[in-house]
């Protein structure tokens, strides 16, 4: 069904936004009705004020009528010049009147008073009922009754007998009636749209909160949480919205870890004939006489070695993700003890790429430096940053690895002289995933990757700093340890 | 020296049988874990590598009924999973250490050799045709005669200092912490501070044999092939 074209506008004109459209549909409606209500009860109560005033104008032609008695061919006025004050006194409210018999021939009263209007004289006039019409005297607009009423015998000398009174009130009070019934009604009526107006406003407010609490909760999200979102005291469609979305989430957060499992298996699967690779050039080159040969398979065990490595570096980056990492118990670590053992780990092989690799002396007095976290990745983000040194200090450098407290951070420094990475820029592109410093040597650009993931998965961060004369420094900062549940993911 | 190895890809198999053949072994080759379980039964073996994805029968499954059967056979397994909990399920069921493939074949070699060293008081560091090793230089350690030489010439410890260089040798290469001086020493042992002391004198005691201790700023010593 297609939605008319005035509503699409109107849609249009409160920008798609929910909020205002619930206003416009709710106070619009209501201003109409109010609008045609004030009107409607206008016109209502003017029209009784008017019938009110009608009637008391018709009372007074009929008493005014009574006052005139036919004597024998004259005519008795029994109007006493202190009644004609009184009736005449009222400055605010002018009473006119007149009485003619015949029709328009003027006895009593005044005689600028406009007659009836035409229709009502022509053929016979209606008697003893009054008439009532508007008319004007003087630029005065008003309100006339009029009451034809025979006099004398009946039957005899009808035009003759016809007595016309009138009774004439300024429309001015009749108008100032009206205004003030207006004012009466339409004032509270508009004190009562006002208060409606603002509940249904802050209603809407209260209604579509949930909504609003919703957006912030999925706005505030990190980027990879895929945890369902935790929405207290929702009414029942944005429950419904919520839920849905955290379907949406549960089904993600599916496909990424089976994404996640078949990476992890296809590396582990690519271990084996990588191993056979290596194994088989090794015996070739020791087997081997021929230099040019020799050199040949030096460059394929180069490549088997590489390749071995690109997918272990592959095998810990899945594994410092959150989705995995979250998995991996937490422990209260003594960070010198882990940072020592793993460097004494790399002590062989920084000794065979000439490295001169040790520890600093930790100061004086102080104590072990806690840590909460999970122990493989610890340690695998502190090979990472001393494995980094190694390869890329150069023969002959000092790699030094210390592990101390900054301004309330536990702080595991890997610091050598080699040439380290001057340009600043490039100290921070590092740490994207498959990008390298250097194009020399075996390394596949995902150490400081690693290293990041590892140090966000512990709340803490990694960065590089130069040493002058030239140096670098890998720093992985983290935080001291929280209490057990409140650990970072 | 009998080993076992079982291995079902055939490239891997093929370049470690010829490796570690050179290496002075007599190698049997099972490729799956049936024939690993019958030529564990129907032979003595010195030491086992195995594979723990083994067709038929799993690497796990071999090991621990191995283990029954001959609870000091040494075995290493071998494997392309190396997640912590894989690594602590191969250690229960039995294994005595853990490599993850791709290795260095020395790596390997190097750890079949300290697991020999341990079930075999011979001399420590002799391969399988005996005499003083490569990686020993010029010196002959002999614990079980608790006698060590250079060229013929005995060479006098202290058994502090011998307690040392025991230690230094079965860590070749490999960085020994003073914690670990300070236990292999026991209780009544010399204070820490001592260590320097009798690095010093067993390093004057070791000049000429081909092998120096290198200090290792902030971590320990290492034994290793004097430059």
């Amino acid at each position: 069904m297609t939605r008319p074209a005035a509503l699409q506008r109107l849609l249009a004109a409160t920008g798609g936004s929910l909020h205002r459209q619930l206003l416009l549909w709710l106070l619009l409606p209501q201003l109409v009705l109010w609008g045609a209500a004030a009107a409607f009860t206008f016109n209502v109560a003017e029209r009784y004020a008017v019938a009110g005033i009608d009637a008391s104008l018709a009372q007074a032609t009929r008493s005014l009528a009574r006052q005139v008695k036919p004597i024998g061919n004259g005519l008795f006025i029994d109007l006493p010049r202190a009644a004609q004050d009184i009736i005449e006194a009222d400055p605010d409210d002018r009473v006119q009147y007149m009485v003619s018999t015949p029709p328009g021939h003027f006895i009593l009263g005044n005689r600028q008073l406009p007659q009836p209007p035409a229709p009502a004289t022509r053929g016979t006039p209606r008697l003893n009922e009054p008439s009532f019409y508007d008319a004007a005297l003087d630029g005065q607009p008003l309100r006339v009754a009029a009451l034809y009423v025979p006099i004398g015998e009946p039957g005899v000398d009808d035009e003759r007998r016809l007595m016309l009174v009138q009774i004439a009130r300024s429309r001015a009070s009749r108008d100032e009636l009206a205004r003030r019934i207006l004012r009466d009604t339409a004032l509270p009526l508009s004190g009562v749209i006002v208060l409606m107006t603002m509940i249904v406003w802050a209603g809407i407010r209260a209604g579509l909160a949930p909504l609003a609490r919703l957006r912030a909760l999925v706005e505030n999200r990190a980027p990879n949480d895929l945890a369902p979102i935790e929405l207290q005291a929702a009414p029942e469609e944005v429950r419904a919205l919520a839920g849905a979305v955290n379907q949406l989430l549960g089904a993600v957060q599916e496909s990424v870890a089976a994404q996640r499992r078949f990476i992890s298996n296809a590396a582990h699967q690519l271990r084996t004939p990588l191993a056979g690779l290596k194994s088989q050039t090794e015996i070739a080159l020791q087997a081997n006489s021929d230099p040019q040969l020799a050199a040949r398979l030096a460059r394929v065990h180069e490549s088997a070695v590489r390749s071995a490595h690109l997918v272990n570096q592959l095998l810990t980056l899945t594994r410092a993700e959150p989705e995995a990492a979250g998995a991996l118990p937490r422990e209260l670590l003594d960070l010198r003890a882990l940072v020592q053992e793993v460097t004494a780990e790399h002590v062989p092989r920084a000794l065979q790429a000439g490295i001169d690799l040790g520890m600093d002396d930790p100061p004086e007095g102080a104590s072990a430096l806690r840590v909460r976290g999970a122990s493989l990745l610890l340690r695998e983000a502190v090979a990472n940053l001393i494995d980094n040194a190694i390869r890329y200090a150069g023969r002959g450098a000092e790699v030094t690895v210390s592990v101390r407290e900054e301004g309330g951070l536990s702080v595991v420094e890997v610091a050598d002289n080699g040439p380290g990475v001057p340009d600043p820029a490039q100290r921070d592109a590092v740490f994207s995933r498959f990008v390298r410093a250097t194009s020399e040597g075996p390394g596949c650009g995902l150490g400081l990757a690693i290293v990041r993931e590892i140090a966000e998965r512990h709340g803490g961060r990694a960065e590089l700093q130069p040493v002058s004369p030239q140096g670098l420094r890998a720093r992985l900062l983290l935080p001291p340890p929280t209490r057990p549940g409140t650990t970072p993911t | 020296m009998r080993l076992l190895l079982a291995e079902d890809d055939a490239l891997l198999s093929d370049a470690l049988v010829a490796q570690l053949g050179q290496a002075g072994f007599a190698v049997e080759h099972a490729p799956n874990g049936a024939v690993a379980e019958y030529l564990l039964a129907r032979h003595d073996f010195d030491a086992a590598v195995l594979d723990i994805g083994l067709p038929m029968v799993d690497g796990l499954t071999v090991l621990k009924r191995a283990r029954d059967a001959k609870p000091a056979l040494p075995v290493l397994v071998l494997t392309a999973l190396d997640k912590l909990d894989d690594r602590v399920a191969g250690l229960n069921a039995g294994a005595d250490d853990y490599l993850t493939k791709p290795f260095d074949f020395p790596e390997l070699e190097a750890r079949l050799r300290a697991l020999l060293r341990r079930t075999r008081p011979v001399i420590a560091g002799a391969s399988a045709g005996g005499g003083p090793s490569p990686e020993m230089g010029r010196l002959v350690f002999e614990r079980e005669a608790r006698r060590a030489s250079v060229d013929g010439q005995t060479i006098e410890l202290s058994p502090r200092e011998w307690e040392l260089l025991d230690l230094l040798l079965t860590q070749r290469n490999k960085v020994v912490h003073k914690d670990q001086i300070t236990a292999a020493w026991g209780p009544g042992g010399e204070a820490p501070g001592m260590i320097e002391v009798y690095i010093h004198r067993l390093r004057r005691k070791l000049e000429g044999s081909g092998l120096a201790i290198r200090t290792v700023r902030g971590l320990g010593y290492l034994l290793e092939a004097a430059a």
